[in-house]
């Protein structure tokens, strides 16, 4: 079943020169059960996306889309009421930065029992404390953290951001969430402890069947975790496809790049050959070349590329670009 | 918590002996003979001063002087004023209560009308309600307070008639001295009119509070109105509305504490102004208070009650600050930390 349902998610910022696209028509589905990857550099946008579908963006930016659609409702067309209610059930979020993701002031068990909805608490109301403490331990276990007592009262400066990010986690699956948005969540974490983050996030998602959208930057980890991806750049979306398929058969010129810029992908590289890697960096907001933004970088731009290309399909695997790579692999 | 309290109390004691060592040099620095301005007598005679001289111990060398001085501060004997001869504690004490009653006054009046209006200003900042409020805390920020005090006196006490524009309570009413609090004195005296003292010491009451509010309220509102932005645009807030809970809930568990938590903090920072406003408005409504005790002592020289009024204001304002800092550490884990 399809949860998520996004068309032409057009994010806009009003700048003193005018709107600018930050987000320019990307289109992203996510069925039951499924993990996504979104990878893209900083500034392609995939955290406006994250913020965009629970519905946290301040007010100057614009989201406008063709569809938007989760489970059949388009929450562009509903009430703010009604939408944080259908938010607040059913998707959960995590951030980058865990440590500012949590009330300072507040010690961590009154923050992890606030996220419990009352309809899973089934007990009469005056025993409702002693089992929302009781939940809590609960999920504090479930997400690997042991010491539930000294955890429960401390402050969020007492905490590693690893523990930290696990509090997050198990906030944020404290009310069964259909689907849970995972925005950078390893960035400010020791290698190992990303790692175990990921194992937590995969396995969320194999009992449960929770739908995992993973936001990152690093290709490697994504690529591991996840069966489907998409690929953002400057805010468009440049392919999509199950995770195998496309690391196999990249079609697009920057997934080829950012594929090859990741060792782990090469295994017959020789020493000390440089990685590959496209000229040039990542243009601003205020200056992106018009039609396809990776235009300027591209080592296959050719004059048709001043006109946006059109989302092609090829079976399961999306792409949009003029002239895709079709000799690899073959 | 012990550290930090600890920490903060010996910082407080190098900012007490330097407020010492002012206060003593005053003496000196003060234009006059050093005998007068000590003592505060006006004419001495030689076999007196011969005494003061060794009372004083001014034939010694200045340490000693300065640790006499100490000595004298703490034991009660400020001398005496110039104007009254009068001893200068006594003066302090009848004083104090009326300009901290007042000051009280104005603070609560802060909060209790600047904390609202700045959080609904926060909420609706580009609406009519949230700009207008801004606006008026940019004028009550920017309105002279002596002459928003003689508008008042003008409208109020002149040409409608309906409040006293001087004094704490009208000469009709006998209150007997007990605290120097006027409405806690009023409340336990044993009088028959204790009703109608109550009414006339409010009325007295509220025209110098009101102008003494305008500043603390227009700065509580712009306070809280920043801070309340500020942390609304924070990860936990957006934390919070991800985890479901409605606008209401957010403000309340989260958004409140972390917005008012820095305005105990701005209490402590705001009093020195407060006091100087208070100074002001004392002048302005002749409330017999320190402030204008201290003015006059200006205007008078009267060197020995500058010297005490200094001694007695800066030591109220460092206190007040350093109680607030220590609440504010009290109620924010986050300055416990360091």
């Amino acid at each position: 079943m399809l949860l998520l349902d996004i068309k032409n998610l057009t994010i806009e910022l009003e700048t003193a020169d005018g709107l600018v696209r930050a987000v320019d028509r990307v289109s992203l589905s996510l069925r039951e059960g499924e993990t996504r990857g979104l990878v893209g550099e900083s500034g392609s946008g995939k955290s406006l996306i994250a913020k965009a579908i629970v519905g946290v963006l301040n007010r100057r930016w614009q989201v406008t889309a063709d569809r938007f659609h989760w489970l059949g409702k388009d929450l562009l067309r509903l009430s703010s009421e009604q939408r944080r209610q259908i938010i607040g059930r059913d998707i959960a979020m995590i951030y980058q930065e865990p440590s500012r993701s949590l009330d300072p002031t507040a010690v961590i068990g009154e923050q992890l029992e606030e996220a419990i909805p009352d309809h899973l608490l089934n007990g009469p109301w005056w025993r409702r404390r002693a089992l929302r403490r009781k939940k809590a331990i609960g999920l504090l276990h479930k997400v690997g953290v042991r010491e539930h007592q000294r955890v429960l009262q401390s402050y969020p400066y007492q905490l590693s951001e690893g523990i930290c990010q696990k509090v997050m986690i198990a906030m944020a699956i404290a009310k069964n969430p259909k689907l849970l948005i995972a925005d950078e969540p390893t960035t400010a974490l020791e290698s190992t402890t990303q790692a175990q983050l990921f194992r937590l996030l995969a396995s969320f998602n194999q009992l449960k069947g929770m739908s995992v959208l993973l936001i990152s930057h690093e290709l490697e980890s994504v690529a591991r975790y996840t069966q489907k991806l998409s690929v953002l750049y400057c805010g468009q979306l440049v392919e999509a496809g199950e995770t195998r398929q496309l690391l196999h058969a990249p079609l697009h010129p920057y997934t080829d790049a950012l594929i090859k810029s990741v060792p782990e992908f090469q295994p017959d590289l020789a020493a000390k050959t440089p990685l590959y890697a496209l000229p040039g960096s990542i243009p601003t907001l205020q200056h992106v070349p018009i039609g396809c933004r990776l235009g300027p970088r591209c080592p296959n731009a050719r004059k048709e590329c001043v006109k946006t290309p059109a989302l092609e399909r090829q079976q399961n695997h999306y792409f949009s670009c003029h002239f895709p790579l079709t000799t690899k692999g073959s | 918590m012990t550290r930090y309290l600890f920490r903060r109390l010996f910082l407080m004691m190098f900012v007490f002996l330097a407020l010492s060592l002012l206060a003593f040099s005053l003496g000196y620095l003060f234009p006059g003979d050093i005998v007068q301005n000590l003592s505060g007598l006006r004419q001495i005679d030689e076999s007196q001063r011969q005494q003061l001289v060794a009372y004083y111990q001014l034939d010694k060398n200045y340490l000693q002087q300065y640790l006499a001085f100490l000595n004298r501060i703490v034991h009660g004997d400020w001398g005496l004023s110039f104007a009254s001869q009068q001893p200068l504690l006594q003066e302090v004490k009848l004083l104090l209560p009326a300009t901290l009653e007042l000051a009280a006054y104005a603070l609560l009046l802060s909060f209790i009308i600047g904390i609202p209006l700045g959080i609904v200003a926060a909420f609706k900042p580009d609406s009519i309600i949230g700009k207008s409020i801004s606006a008026l805390a940019m004028i009550g920020y920017s309105l002279p307070i002596f002459w928003w005090g003689l508008l008042l006196i003008m409208f109020f006490s002149l040409a409608l008639g309906v409040l006293p524009s001087a004094g704490r309570i009208g000469v009709l009413y006998e209150i007997p001295h007990h605290s120097g609090f006027m409405l806690y004195d009023i409340l336990q005296a044993d009088i028959s009119y204790r009703q109608e003292a109550l009414h006339n010491a409010l009325q007295h009451l509220l025209l110098p509070t009101v102008v003494l509010a305008t500043f603390p309220t227009t700065v509580m509102v712009r306070f809280v109105r920043d801070a309340m932005l500020n942390v609304w645009e924070q990860n936990y807030i957006k934390t919070a509305r991800a985890k479901g809970l409605n606008r209401g809930q957010v403000l309340y568990r989260h958004g409140l504490r972390n917005a008012l938590l820095p305005v105990i903090r701005q209490i402590g920072l705001q009093f020195s102004t407060l006091i100087t406003l208070a100074m002001l408005t004392e002048v302005i409504f002749s409330w017999p208070g320190i402030g204008r005790w201290l003015i006059d002592s200006i205007y008078q020289r009267n060197y020995p009650a500058i010297q005490a009024g200094l001694l007695v204001i800066s030591t109220m304002v460092i206190a007040i600050n350093m109680l607030t800092e220590i609440l504010h550490a009290f109620f924010n884990p986050l300055a416990r930390r360091g």
